[in-house]
C-alpha cells in the first residue's frame, strides 16, 4: 500500500514536471464553450467564472482564444447546430454543458471526427469519444442523509424537496437519498417538487405542510432551502434542519439563524466554476496529456465553521463559487487514473 | 320577481331543480369553485388538525393571488378573440421584478418609486407588444413570444441573475396578512374588483366583449377596436409587472426563472374559470376558483404522497374534466 502510493506520487511528480515543460504547446489553440442555458443565477456565475479564467489564460498566452457561446433556448437541436458552427469555425476544443445526454451525440461525434477535443461537464454527453466531468448526484443525496444521521442518530421524519420531475438529475439525487435512508431510522413523510427554485419550493412546501407531522429535517436538491424555511416560518412551525444548496440567500438565512439561536446545518452543491475545470481539462488534453474519459466533479461544501468565510466571498444574490486552477485539474486527472 | 320564482319552486319541485341547474349553467365559474372545494375537502382527510385546515386555506389564498393577478390580465387578452394570448407574461414579471428590486436596493424609502418602476416596466412591455401586433401586423402569439425573449434577455443583462432582497417593510407586507386574509390576496381582490367593474359596468368592458365576439361587427358598430386592443395588451402587461413585484417581494427577491410557471398558469386559470377560450365571454370570479383549485390540487396529490408521474397525470385529467364540465353546461343554455 505504502509502496503503491509512493509510486503514484512519483508518477504524479513526473507528470507535473512534464506538464511544466509542455505548457507552451497550447498557445496557438482555441477553446470554445458551448452552453445550453443561461436563465438562472448558477448559470450566470458559471459563465462569469469561465470569462474570468479564460480571459486570464488568453492574456497569459496559455491559449489563443476561449470564447463562450450560449443558445437562446434550452434545446438540443439548437445546441447541435451551434456545435456544427464551432466545427466550421475551426476550434481545437469544445467544452460543453449539454442540453441532453444523448440528443447531441451526433454533433459531438462530428466534432471528434474533425479532430476536435470535446469535454462535457455538468450536463454530460454519452458519446464515447467525448470526455465527461460528471457530478455524482447520487453521492450528493447520500451525503445529506449521512450528515443528518450524525446529527440525529435516533432518526425522525424527513421532508424531501425534489427538483424538476422527469429530469435525470432529480431522479439521481432522490435515489441517493432513498438508498441511504434505508439503512437509517429516518422516515420520509412527504415529498414535493420545488423545481430548484425558491418560490416554487415555498409554494409546494406551504401546500403539503398542514398534512405533515413534526418534521425533523429537510433534504433538498439546491436552490430550495430558503423557500422551505420561509414556508415553515409562515405556518408558524418550528424550523427543521434544512440542508442548503450554497445559494447566497440560503447561507445568509443560515448565518442569521446561527447568530440568533445556534442553528446548525450543512450545505453542498456543485460550484458553477466547474466550467473552468472543463477549460483546464481541455487544455491538458490539447497539451497531449493522457486524461481518463470519466472524471468526477468535487462538491463544494459549506460547514458550520466555514460559513462566515464563504458567505463573505459570495456576491449578493449569487451562489458560492470557486474557480479552479490548472493544478486542480491536474490533481483531478491524477486521482481518476 | 324573487317571490315569484320561490313560489314556482314550492309548487313544482322538479321545475325548481331545473331552475337551479339553470342558474348554475349560466355561471360557468361555479365549476371551478366546486372543484376547488372538493379538492380542499379531499386534502382535509389527511390533514389532522383544525389549525392545519386553516393554514392550508391561508396558503392557498396566498399563492393563488399571484395566479389571479396575471390571470385577470390574461383573461382580458383572451376575451379579444381567437389567436389573442399574451405569452410574454413570465418575462414581463421577471423584468419588472428585477428592475424594481434592483432600483430599491433594499431601501425602504424607495418602495413607492419601486412600485412605479414595476408598473412602468409593465407599461413599456405592453406598448412594445402592442406595437409589434398592430404596427408590424405580427400575430399576437408570435409577437408576445418573441418579445418575451427580449424582456428576458434585458432582465438577464440588467442584473445577471443576482437576487436582491426587497426592503424589509415591503417583504413584511407581502408575506403578512390583514383581517385574517393574506395581503397578497387583498391586492388580488382589489385587482379583481376593478377588473369586474370595468368588464361588467363600463362601456369599455362592453367594447372588449364585443370585439371578442365579432371584431368586424364591432368595428362596423363603432367600437374603437384598436384602442380596445391597446388598452387590453397594455393592461395585461401592467398586471404582470404588478404580479412580478408582489411575488418578488413575497419570495425574497427576483429570480430569472420566477415567471416560468405563470405562462401556463395564467391561461389555465382563465379556461378553468369558465371564460371562453374563443373569446367574447369572460368572468372574473371563476379565476379565483380556478387559481385556488390549481394550488389545492397539487397540495392534495402531494399530501397523498403520490409519485410525480401519477401526480402530473391526475392534474391533467382533473383539469380536463373541469373544463369539459364547465363548457358543456355553458353550451346547453
Amino acid at each position: 500500500m505504502n509502496f503503491k502510493s509512493m509510486l503514484l506520487g512519483a508518477i504524479a511528480g513526473t507528470v507535473v514536471l512534464v506538464s511544466g515543460q509542455a505548457m507552451a504547446d497550447t498557445s496557438g489553440k482555441t477553446i470554445a464553450l458551448s452552453n445550453n442555458y443561461a436563465g438562472n443565477s448558477w448559470r450566470q456565475a458559471m459563465l462569469e467564472s469561465w470569462g474570468k479564467v479564460a480571459y486570464q489564460a488568453v492574456q497569459d498566452g496559455v491559449v489563443a482564444g476561449a470564447d463562450a457561446f450560449t443558445t437562446s433556448e434550452n434545446q438540443a437541436t439548437e445546441q447541435a447546430a451551434q456545435i456544427q458552427n464551432m466545427i466550421l469555425q475551426g476550434y481545437d476544443a469544445i467544452v460543453l454543458n449539454a442540453a441532453s445526454p444523448t440528443a447531441i451525440n451526433g454533433a459531438v461525434k462530428e466534432a471528434c471526427d474533425a479532430g476536435i477535443i470535446v469535454v462535457s461537464f455538468d450536463g454530460i454527453v454519452t458519446e464515447p469519444c467525448a470526455w465527461r466531468i460528471a457530478v455524482d448526484f447520487k453521492q450528493m443525496g447520500r451525503d445529506q442523509v449521512k450528515y443528518l444521521e450524525q446529527r440525529y442518530p435516533d432518526g425522525g421524519n424527513l421532508l424531501e424537496i425534489r427538483g424538476l420531475a422527469g429530469v435525470f438529475v432529480d431522479d439521481e439525487i432522490s435515489a441517493g437519498i432513498h438508498e441511504q435512508v434505508e439503512s437509517t431510522k429516518f422516515d420520509i413523510v412527504g415529498s414535493v417538487h420545488g423545481d430548484w427554485a425558491q418560490d416554487v419550493a415555498q409554494k409546494a412546501v406551504a401546500g403539503i405542510l398542514p398534512s405533515l407531522p413534526e418534521v425533523k429535517a429537510i433534504v433538498t436538491q439546491g436552490g430550495d432551502g430558503y423557500g422551505a424555511a420561509q414556508a415553515f416560518e409562515a405556518a408558524g412551525r418550528p424550523t427543521p434542519t434544512i440542508i442548503m444548496g450554497n445559494r447566497r440567500d440560503e447561507l445568509q438565512w443560515w448565518k442569521e439563524q446561527k447568530d440568533a439561536n445556534g442553528y446548525e446545518t450543512t450545505s453542498l452543491s456543485i460550484a458553477p466554476g466547474v466550467s473552468t475545470l472543463g477549460f483546464w481539462v481541455a487544455q491538458q488534453i490539447l497539451d497531449g496529456k493522457e486524461v481518463p474519459k470519466d472524471l468526477t466533479v468535487p462538491f463544494l461544501r459549506v460547514d458550520q465553521d466555514t460559513l462566515e468565510e464563504i458567505l463573505a466571498e459570495t456576491p449578493v444574490g449569487s451562489v458560492a463559487n470557486v474557480e479552479y486552477a490548472l493544478e486542480d485539474a491536474q490533481k483531478l486527472i491524477q486521482s481518476a487514473k | 320577481m324573487n317571490m315569484n320564482s320561490n313560489n314556482t319552486r314550492v309548487e313544482n319541485p322538479k321545475r325548481g331543480a331545473s331552475h337551479l341547474l339553470g342558474v348554475f349553467s349560466r355561471k360557468p365559474w361555479i365549476w371551478a369553485f366546486l372543484a376547488a372545494g372538493a379538492t380542499y375537502l379531499a386534502t382535509l382527510v389527511v390533514v389532522s388538525t383544525s389549525a392545519g385546515a386553516g393554514s392550508l386555506l391561508y396558503a392557498a389564498l396566498t399563492f393563488a393571488s399571484f395566479s389571479i393577478i396575471v390571470g385577470v390580465g390574461q383573461m382580458f387578452v383572451v376575451t379579444l378573440g381567437p389567436g389573442n394570448v399574451d405569452l410574454s407574461i413570465p418575462a414581463t414579471m421577471t423584468l419588472a421584478a428585477t428592475l424594481s428590486l434592483k432600483f430599491m436596493a433594499s431601501d425602504p424609502t424607495m418602495i413607492v418609486p419601486g412600485l412605479l418602476i414595476a408598473i412602468g416596466v409593465g407599461l413599456a412591455c405592453g406598448l412594445f407588444n402592442f406595437a409589434l401586433i398592430m404596427l408590424l401586423r405580427i400575430p399576437p402569439i408570435i409577437a408576445t413570444l418573441s418579445a418575451s425573449f427580449l424582456f428576458q434577455s434585458l432582465a438577464i443583462w440588467s442584473n445577471r441573475g443576482l437576487r436582491i432582497k426587497p426592503p424589509a417593510s415591503l417583504a413584511d407586507f407581502a408575506t403578512g396578512g390583514t383581517f385574517g386574509l393574506p395581503n397578497a390576496a387583498w391586492v388580488a381582490l382589489l385587482v379583481s374588483v376593478l377588473a369586474w367593474c370595468v368588464l361588467e359596468k363600463t362601456i369599455a368592458g362592453r367594447w372588449i366583449s364585443a370585439s371578442g365576439q365579432n371584431t368586424r361587427a364591432a368595428r362596423l358598430g363603432g367600437v374603437p377596436v384598436n384602442a380596445v386592443r391597446f388598452g387590453v395588451y397594455v393592461g395585461c402587461a401592467v398586471l404582470a409587472g404588478l404580479a412580478g413585484f408582489v411575488l418578488a417581494s413575497f419570495s425574497g427577491g427576483a429570480n430569472l426563472n420566477m415567471g416560468t410557471e405563470y405562462m401556463l398558469m395564467s391561461i389555465a386559470v382563465v379556461v378553468i374559470g369558465g371564460s371562453s377560450i374563443a373569446g367574447g365571454n369572460s368572468n372574473v370570479p371563476g379565476i379565483w376558483g380556478a387559481a385556488l383549485f390549481m394550488f389545492l390540487i397539487v397540495s392534495m396529490l402531494n399530501s397523498y404522497g403520490l409519485g410525480a408521474g401519477v401526480r402530473l397525470m391526475l392534474t391533467g385529467l382533473i383539469i380536463v374534466s373541469v373544463v369539459v364540465l364547465a363548457s358543456k353546461r355553458g353550451r346547453k343554455v
